[in-house]
């Protein structure tokens, strides 16, 4: 299996491409190295926030970009993700690691759950009950109030990992930096997995794909889970380095801006996913002030990619 | 809880689910003539009904028109907004990819940029009373206490029901949705303007949301958010089967009527998480709804 993939990988990165990406890495990490010594501690906690905006898109890009289903729900997974992490976190004192694998755990379970249900439905059946799921669960986040702490929020104690505490956002950079290359790593990989590729063909045809001896049942269904999976790991990479979370930034305008992101970055495009996100998770925190425009901004953006370049903003450097 | 409390409470439940079924039904049915004609499950539905809210109590309250020519206005508004949409995004939009995931962003998109620019006029931002044209004062029927605003709503609502029935059923245009709504290509191969009737429907569906919109809106407060009540609409149309008119208007009061009950007897914060409920319930055990007919195969 795993010799398989590394193969298909090899076959994939050509020589030029494999410098280019060994570059690209030694750039990122030297400037990490930089952003940690010069930056402002909230320059940084911007660039950990588009790090989670990043894990967010690759979650969304596996259901509707891979698999071609429609999941209006990813900001409920998202913060099952965010409270069970916070939650492990703050009774066990769990280190970071384990509640961030909770957060992952708990929305992949609820994500096979969902899908499970939800098996029978397509386009706009699936659409509408991921929506309402999505409303129900932002309802419980707002009113269970004994473990989210309702409408007034929930404090999350710092992360630790080996007795240290990550009590800045420039402490916990490095980690999340670390988490967010991992997470890509294996998305990637599965995109080039014999998975993955069961995956697109779903996309492309069901029945072109069952005729091949696709389970499609079972593939929707794997992209489900590991969509919400992968939901909630970015929940969980949110608590290490954010003290406070509330009901209100968990309800469908999250799930538009996720959608925002891969809709821009072209849906089914990983790197689209990963530069969508950069440029409207750095968008949304400039707009915070202004919510009404951040609103016409996104769904202007969504109805203009719609009509001009459905296959995102990458369509137009040549992807394909 | 004793009996007599529980038979007030039905007859009460019974009464004013009615009411807001109504405006469930009226709301069901512009999402479902969208969807039967167009393929397209409309998201911003609800942001039709609030922008109509906000341009009536624009024209009453700010430019002190007399109340029939503001829903008039409004109406035609809602009527022309929605075409241009459908003619100028939607229309360009099937043309660059025309995936149903993609027509569906596209309506989301318009839903947040409705809903951005009504916030960003500033009046979104205070909760606001619409002016009622009904004197206050209510009776009883059986035990049930009902406003003559509720009669007016419950009312009003019948007739546009009955009059778009009409339209659909025995005119030259509703005969032409229908067609363009069984078999696209037939229909346009007997002659239908296939552009004109995909826009007629918008305008009637908006129109019909902006009516809704009107005779509700004195009954609650106007917020920016007051479109999340799409949710309610796409579960009456999901119990009806989401193709079927007569289905939106009965799931429509089904709804109303489940969410006043859960309302008193559980709890009237449970009222939220009962359509995702009742969406759930219908799709897993009964996919087509209650009057979808045979699931169709869509052929490829």
């Amino acid at each position: 299996m795993v010799e398989a993939i590394s193969a298909k990988a090899s076959r994939l990165i050509s020589p030029r491409g494999a410098m280019l990406v060994a570059l690209g890495l030694i750039a990122l990490i030297a400037g990490a190295i930089g952003l940690t010594s010069f930056a402002t501690g909230y320059v940084i906690y911007i660039v950990n926030l588009v790090m989670v905006a990043i894990v967010l898109a690759l979650g969304l890009h596996i259901v509707i970009g891979e698999c071609g289903q429609f999941s209006l729900a990813h900001a409920a997974f998202y913060g099952i993700g965010i409270y069970t992490a916070g939650l492990v976190t703050n009774l066990l004192g769990a280190p970071f690691w384990l509640s961030l694998l909770a957060g992952g755990l708990v929305a992949g379970l609820i994500g096979f759950f969902i899908g499970f249900l939800s098996l029978r439905m397509r386009d706009i059946y699936l659409a509408l009950s991921t929506f309402a799921f999505g409303e129900a669960m932002q309802w419980l986040f707002l009113n269970w109030t004994p473990v989210t702490g309702g409408p007034n929020g929930l404090n999350i104690k710092p992360a630790t990992l080996f007795g240290f505490q990550f009590l800045t956002d420039r402490a916990a950079f490095p980690l999340v930096l670390s988490v967010t290359l991992v997470i890509l790593a294996l998305v990637a990989v599965l995109h080039v997995s014999t998975l993955g590729r069961s995956l697109r063909a779903v996309r492309e045809s069901e029945i072109a794909a069952a005729s091949v001896g696709i389970n499609v049942t079972r593939m929707k269904l794997t992209a489900f889970t590991l969509s919400a999976f992968v939901a909630g790991l970015a929940g969980g990479l949110y608590t290490t380095f954010s003290t406070f979370i509330h009901p209100d930034s968990l309800g469908f305008q999250t799930t538009i801006i996720i959608l925002t992101t891969v809709v821009v970055g072209g849906m089914g495009s990983l790197i689209g996913a990963v530069g969508g996100a950069m440029v409207f998770g750095l968008l949304s925190e400039l707009l915070r002030q202004v919510p009404s425009y951040q609103e016409m901004i996104y769904g202007g953006i969504l109805i203009l990619f719609m009509m001009y370049a459905p296959r995102g903003m990458f369509s137009f450097v040549g992807r394909r | 809880m004793s009996f007599d409390v529980a038979l007030l409470f039905i007859q009460q439940g019974v009464a004013s689910g009615l009411v807001t079924g109504s405006v469930y039904a009226l709301l069901a049915v512009a999402i479902v003539i969208i969807y039967r004609t167009t393929d397209v499950a409309n998201f911003a539905g609800g942001e039709f009904y609030m922008a109509a809210a906000y341009l009536a109590f624009f024209m009453i309250a700010m430019m002190a028109l007399p109340f029939w020519l503001a829903v008039i206005a409004t109406i035609v508004v809602m009527c022309i907004g929605a075409g241009l949409f459908q003619r100028i995004v939607l229309a360009q939009v099937a043309l660059a990819r025309g995936v149903a995931i993609n027509l569906v962003i596209a309506t989301l998109g318009l839903s947040y940029l409705v809903k951005g620019i009504v916030r960003s006029t500033g009046f979104g931002d205070t909760p606001r009373t619409f002016p009622s044209v009904v004197p206050d004062g209510s009776f009883t029927i059986g035990d049930a206490s009902v406003s003559y605003l509720d009669v007016t709503i419950l009312g009003a609502a019948v007739l546009v029901m009955a009059l778009f029935f009409w339209v659909f059923n025995f005119t030259k245009t509703g005969r032409a949705m229908r067609a363009v709504g069984m078999n696209r290509r037939a229909a346009q191969l007997v002659g239908i303007n296939l552009g004109r009737v995909e826009m007629m429907v918008w305008c009637f569906a908006s129109a019909i949301s902006g009516i809704a919109a009107i005779l509700i809106a004195p009954k609650l407060l106007m917020t920016a958010e007051m479109g999340s009540v799409v949710t309610m609409a796409f579960a009456a149309a999901i119990v009806g089967g989401f193709t079927s008119l007569p289905g939106a208007v009965i799931g429509g009061f089904i709804i109303g009527i489940t969410e006043n009950m859960v309302g008193l007897f559980v709890s009237s914060r449970a009222i939220n998480v009962a359509p995702f409920v009742i969406i759930m319930l219908v799709l897993i055990f009964k996919p087509q709804g209650l009057f979808g007919g045979a699931l169709k195969v869509r052929k490829v």
